[in-house]
C-alpha cells in the first residue's frame, strides 16, 4: 500500500536506516537552555562472512543474521553490462531480466506465481561489473526459493516470445525517462566520462540498439559469462553457514564448469582531462526544472585511494554536506543537491547533481563546480571533517542493518575481490582518513578544469548566464540527441 | 505527484500480530511489546526496549497533516513540518543535524493527509539529547523572516521535482485534487506555490500553538536503551510543557457520496505516453472493510503474478506499468487504479483492461491459492518493515494516531488473515460501482483535440 507522502528530505529517506558508534561531544550547561550531553557509546559488530568454494569453481558466502526469519539469496554473475558489444548495448541486462521469465520448466507466470505464493519475490537484471538474480523468503521457504534460482541462472530459455515482450517493455521504460530532465542528465553523463569506451553506454539500451538485439546474442552472453567459475551465491539472513552451504551444494553443485576458459576483458577507460571536457546544455523547452550534473572520471574499487575517496565525497555530500548546505540550506535553490563516487572494476567516476528552477540552472552549476574546487584548495576544519566522517560511517552501518542491506553489501566486496574484513575494518578505515588526504585526493582527481557540465532543461532560461562562465557551452536541442555516441549528436539525415 | 512512500509500513493496516500465520505460513511475527504511558499534559508515550544494535529510533506523531492546511494556503502543513528544523528556543537553525548527522545518526520528517512525523536514529547514547531537542521544539519556534523564506524556497523546488519535473507529477496531483468533492483530503500535501507564497511567519506562529501541544503528540521511543531512565527523561523534559487551554480543531467536514460517474480529461507538454486512472471512494482506514481493501491492493498488483500485471503488462501489453493502491486514510480513502499505456496503444484500452480486472474481481471469488499468496506476501513485507527500530516505531505510530490503539500493532495482522474470498468479492461489488468510479485521462498535447486546442491558444494570447 501506498501513502501520499511529502518528506523533509527525499535523499535521505532513500537510504536505509540504522545504527552508529561515534561520539562528538556536545557542551552542556543548564540542562534546559543547551543539550544534555551523551552518555557512554555503546560498540558494534557486524556479522562476519564466511565462505567455501565448490569444486566447480562456485564461490558460496554465507553471512548470518537471524533476528527475524527471513533469507535473502543472491546469485551473482562477475560480468555486467560492460561486456556488451557496441553496438548492441542493453543486451548483458535483457539477458539478466530474461532469466526470470521462462526456464525450460516453468513459464514467467509460473515463476513469478511460485515464488510469490511463498510471500517472496525474484527479480534479475544486469549493472556494471555484475549481473544475477535474487530471492528473498521467508526461512521456512528458503529451500524452494533457491530451487527456483538455481533454475533461473542455469536453465533460462529465452524464448523469442519473451524477448520481445521485453523489448517493447524496455522501449517503453526508455521514453518514459526521457521525459525526466535528471535520467536525461544522467545518461548522457556516461558518454561525457567515458565517451565511446564501455560504461560509457546505456545498461538498459537505447531505442537504436534495442531493436538490433537477436536471440543468438542473448544466448551468447549466458554461454559465456553464466558459469560456476564466474559466479558468487551469496546468502544472508536467518541461516547457518552449514546450511548455506548445503543448499549451494543441492542446487549448483552439479552444475558444470565449461572446458572453455572465461574469455579474458581488459577496459581501457580515458581519463579526464581539460581537452576532453565539455560544458553541455541539453535544450528541453517543456523540462518543469533543470538538472544540473557535473562529472569526471574517479578511481576504481580496487584503487588503494579508495577511503580517501568517500570520505572526500562525504565531505561534499549528504544533507549537511557542503553541496546540499551550499545549495540547499543556505540559498533555497533545490530540494537536495549532492555527489556519488562510483567506484567499477576498470574505472569510476565522480558527480555531482542538483535539480533547480530552470532560472537558476547557470547558479547552481557555479556553485556545484565552486564547492568541488574548494575541496582541494581551501580549509577542511577538524571539526567538519570529524562530522562528515560519522555521518558516514553511521549510513554504512544502517545499510547494514537489513537482511537485503547486508547481502547486497557483502555482494559487493565479493564481486569487487575485497576482504570481508573491511566489514569491520571500515569505520577505522574511515577514522584514519586526515584532511590533508581529502586536499591530495581532490587536486589528483577532483580538478574542476578537467570536469564536464551537463545542464538538461529550458535553456532560454539560463544559456546567457550559462555561457557567461563558460563561453564554449554546446547546446543540443532534445530532438538531437544521441547516446549511442560521445558526440551526443545525432548525426545529420542526408534525405 | 506527492512523494509517495511504500508503505506497508506505516500503514495502517497491515500490522502484524504473534504467530498468526495460517498454518501452512509456518513463519511467526515477532510481537511487539511496547509500554505504554500518558503524562499529565497529555503526551502519550510508546516503547519498545531492543538491545540488538547499538542504536534507539525516535518519533514524534502529531496528529495534524495537510487536511488541516488553513483556508488558502495549501501545503502549509508540509511547509511547517520543513520550519520545525529551524530555530527553537535553545536551538540554532539546523541544530537537528548537528545532534543527529554529525554523530552518525539522521533525521526525516514526513507529512501525510492526516499526521506529520518527526524522527530520528541516533546511536543509543545520544538517547537525552534528542529527547531534550524533541521536547524544545514542542515548545516553541523562533525562526526569523529570512530563514523563513530560504525553507519555503526549498519547499518550492521540492513541489517542482515532484510535480513538474516528472512526467506524470501532475497527473497524480490531478488524482488526488478530483478525487474528494468537499474533504480538503482535495488539497495535494505538497500543496501549490501561489499558495505557498502567501505563507506568513504569523502563520507559522498560529499553526504551531493550534496542534503543536503535547495533547495531540505522541513520542515512541525504540532500541536501545533503559526503561526507567527513558520514564525519567520523559518527565523532565516533556513534562513541563502546558497543554494548551484552546480546543484543538478537528475536521469536520464529511466527503459525500459520488453521485455517478465522472470523467476528466488533462493534456501536458511533457508526457511521452498516455497516464490513465480510476479511482473509487473507500471508508476510513477505520473501517471493517479496510484490511480488505488491502488485500484487494495486494491481490490487483503486489508482484508479477499479480492480476494487473499479468492482463495488462504481460498478456495484453496495453500498459507499460499498472498499479492499485488503497489509499486508506483517517476520514475516507480512495482506492486508485493506475496505467500508464504502451507506446501504440489507446487509453480507452488500458481503461478498459483496468475495468474488466474490476468486474473479474465482482464476478468470480478469487481461489483459496490466490488468497494464500497475498496472505504470505503481507507477512513477508510485515516482518521487512520489523527489521530496524525505525520501521517498528513506524509501525507502532501508525496503530496508535490513525488506527487508535497501539494494540493494533500486534492485532493487525489476525484482522487481515480473516479476510476470506467472499469478503474480498463483497467488498470489490460494494465500492468498485460505476456510480462511484471517476476515470481520469492525462495526454500528450499532440491528442488534444484541434478545437479545443483552439481555445487555449486563444487563452494564452489574452495572457
Amino acid at each position: 500500500m501506498i501513502r501520499s507522502t511529502t518528506i523533509r528530505n527525499g535523499m535521505l529517506a532513500l537510504l536505509p536506516f540504522a545504527i552508529l558508534l561515534l561520539t562528538v561531544c556536545v557542551p552542556a550547561q543548564t540542562p534546559q537552555a543547551t543539550p544534555p550531553p551523551p552518555t557512554a557509546p555503546r560498540t558494534v559488530q557486524f556479522p562476519r562472512p564466511v565462505e567455501k568454494t565448490l569444486s566447480n569453481g562456485l564461490r558460496v558466502v554465507v553471512v548470518q543474521r537471524s533476528e527475524m526469519p527471513l533469507v535473502s539469496a543472491q546469485l551473482l554473475i562477475k560480468s555486467g553490462g560492460e561486456v556488451d558489444p557496441t553496438e548492441l548495448s542493453g543486451v548483458a541486462d535483457m539477458t539478466a531480466a530474461l532469466l526470470t521469465r521462462g526456464t525450460k520448466t516453468r513459464t514467467a507466470t509460473q515463476i513469478a506465481e511460485q515464488i510469490e505464493a511463498l510471500g517472496g519475490s525474484i527479480a534479475s537484471s544486469a549493472g556494471w561489473d555484475s549481473s544475477g538474480a535474487t530471492v528473498g523468503v521467508t526461512t521456512a521457504r528458503i529451500n524452494s526459493a533457491v530451487e527456483i534460482l538455481a533454475d533461473v541462472i542455469r536453465n533460462p530459455a529465452f524464448k523469442d516470445e519473451e524477448i520481445e515482450r521485453l523489448r517493447r517493455q524496455y522501449l517503453n521504460n526508455l521514453k518514459v525517462s526521457m521525459g525526466q530532465p535528471g535520467s536525461i542528465a544522467r545518461f548522457a553523463a556516461a558518454r561525457l566520462v567515458y565517451r565511446d569506451a564501455p560504461y560509457g553506454h546505456l545498461l538498459s539500451g537505447t531505442p537504436e540498439s534495442l531493436p538490433r538485439i537477436k536471440r543468438d546474442d542473448i544466448v551468447r552472453i549466458h554461454d559465456q559469462f553464466y558459469r560456476p567459475d564466474n559466479a558468487i551465491l551469496v546468502i544472508g539472513g536467518d541461516m547457518t553457514a552449514e546450511n548455506g552451504f548445503a543448499l549451494a551444494q543441492k542446487y549448483f553443485g552439479d552444475w558444470a564448469k565449461p572446458a572453455t576458459d572465461l574469455p579474458k576483458m581488459s577496459v581501457g577507460i580515458p581519463v579526464s582531462d581539460t581537452k576532453n571536457r565539455r560544458i553541455v546544455v541539453i535544450d528541453m523547452p517543456d523540462a518543469g526544472q533543470a538538472a544540473v550534473l557535473a562529472a569526471r572520471t574517479g578511481i576504481n574499487r580496487g584503487s588503494p585511494d579508495y577511503f580517501r575517496g568517500i570520505v572526500s565525497n562525504a565531505v561534499l555530500s549528504g544533507y549537511s554536506g557542503r553541496l546540499n548546505w551550499e545549495i540547499r540550506v543556505k540559498r533555497g535553490l533545490s530540494y537536495g543537491a549532492g555527489s556519488t563516487l562510483d567506484t567499477r572494476r576498470w574505472a569510476g567516476s565522480f558527480s555531482a547533481s542538483a535539480q533547480t528552477k530552470n532560472d537558476s540552472g547557470a547558479e547552481v552549476a557555479s556553485l556545484t563546480l565552486g564547492e568541488i574546487s574548494k575541496l582541494a584548495t581551501g580549509d577542511l576544519p577538524d571539526k567538519e571533517l570529524t562530522t562528515r566522517k560519522a555521518s558516514l560511517n553511521g549510513n554504512f552501518a544502517r545499510g547494514l542493518e537489513t537482511t537485503s542491506g547486508l547481502v547486497t553489501q557483502v555482494s559487493s566486496l565479493a564481486i569487487y575481490g575485497v576482504n570481508f574484513d573491511q566489514l569491520n575494518q571500515f569505520v577505522g578505515n574511515v577514522q584514519a582518513v586526515r584532511a590533508e588526504d581529502v586536499k591530495d585526493f581532490a587536486a589528483e582527481h577532483l580538478n574542476i578544469d578537467s570536469t564536464s557540465m551537463i545542464v538538461v532543461g529550458d535553456a532560454r532560461k539560463f544559456l546567457p548566464a550559462l555561457q557567461k562562465q563558460f563561453p564554449q557551452v554546446e547546446v543540443i536541442p532534445v530532438g538531437e540527441l544521441d547516446l549511442n555516441t560521445a558526440s551526443l549528436r545525432r548525426a545529420v539525415s542526408k534525405n | 505527484m506527492m512523494r509517495r512512500r511504500f508503505l506497508l509500513t506505516l500503514v495502517a493496516c497491515a500490522l502484524l500480530a504473534a504467530g498468526v500465520a495460517s498454518a501452512k505460513a509456518q513463519t511467526q511475527m515477532p510481537r511487539i511489546n511496547f509500554r505504554e504511558r500518558t503524562l499529565k499534559n497529555g503526551l502519550h508515550v510508546l516503547s519498545v526496549v531492543d538491545k540488538s544494535s547499538p542504536t534507539v529510533a525516535i518519533n514524534v506523531w502529531y496528529h495534524v497533516g495537510s487536511k488541516d492546511d488553513p483556508d488558502h494556503r495549501s501545503g502549509f502543513a508540509h511547509l511547517f513540518e520543513h520550519i520545525m528544523f529551524k530555530s527553537t528556543r535553545n536551538m540554532k537553525a539546523e541544530m537537528m543535524d548537528r545532534l543527529t548527522e554529525d554523530v552518525g545518526g539522521n533525521n526525516n520528517a514526513f507529512t501525510e493527509d492526516d499526521v506529520t512525523v518527526y524522527y530520528e536514529v541516533i546511536p543509543s547514547n545520544y538517547l537525552e539529547t534528542l529527547l531534550w531537542a524533541e521536547a524544545d521544539r514542542l515548545s516553541g519556534l523562533t525562526v526569523d523572516e529570512e530563514n523563513f523564506k530560504s525553507e519555503r524556497a526549498v519547499v518550492e523546488e521540492e513541489y517542482r521535482q515532484s510535480v513538474l519535473a516528472p512526467p506524470y507529477g501532475k497527473f497524480f496531483y490531478m488524482l488526488q485534487q478530483k478525487s474528494f468533492s468537499s474533504h480538503p483530503y482535495q488539497r495535494p500535501t505538497i500543496g501549490s506555490i501561489e499558495d505557498l507564497d502567501a505563507a506568513t511567519l504569523e502563520n507559522v506562529q498560529k499553526f504551531h500553538a493550534t496542534y503543536y501541544r503535547p495533547d495531540n503528540a505522541t513520542l515512541i521511543v525504540v532500541g536501545n536503551f533503559d526503561p526507567k531512565q527513558l520514564d525519567a527523561w520523559v518527565d523532565k523534559y516533556f513534562g513541563p510543557i502546558e497543554k494548551p487551554n484552546l480546543p484543538l480543531p478537528r475536521v469536520q467536514t464529511k466527503e459525500a457520496e459520488r453521485a455517478g460517474e465522472k470523467r476528466f480529461t488533462e493534456y501536458g507538454a511533457n508526457v511521452p505516453l498516455p497516464g490513465v486512472g480510476i479511482t473509487y471512494l473507500v471508508p476510513s482506514e477505520k473501517s471493517e472493510d479496510a484490511p480488505v481493501l488491502t488485500m484487494l491492493d495486494v491481490i490487483l498488483s503486489q508482484g508479477r503474478s499479480s492480476r494487473l500485471y499479468q492482463s495488462l503488462i504481460y498478456q495484453q501489453q496495453v500498459a507499460q506499468s499498472a498499479n492499485a493502491n488503497a489509499d486508506l486514510k483517517e476520514d475516507a480513502g480512495l482506492f486508485d487504479l493506475t496505467a500508464i499505456v504502451a507506446a501504440g496503444k489507446k487509453p480507452e484500452d488500458a481503461e478498459a483492461a483496468l475495468r474488466a480486472e474490476i468486474k473479474k474481481l465482482q464476478d468470480e471469488p478469487i481461489s483459496a491459492a490466490e488468497l494464500e499468496k497475498a496472505k504470505n506476501q503481507i507477512i513477508t513485507s510485515q516482518l521487512r518493515q520489523r527489521e530496524t527500530n525505525l520501521g517498528k516505531s513506524q509501525s507502532l505510530g501508525s496503530a496508535t494516531v490513525l488506527l487508535g490503539d497501539p494494540n493494533r500493532v500486534n492485532t493487525e495482522l489476525e484482522r487481515l488473515q480473516a479476510v476470506t474470498a467472499a469478503d474480498v468479492q463483497r467488498v470489490a461489488k460494494k465500492y468498485f460501482t460505476d456510480q462511484n468510479r471517476y476515470v481520469f485521462f492525462y495526454l500528450p498535447e499532440s491528442m488534444r483535440p484541434a478545437s479545443a486546442s483552439a481555445r487555449v491558444q486563444a487563452k494564452g494570447d489574452v495572457k
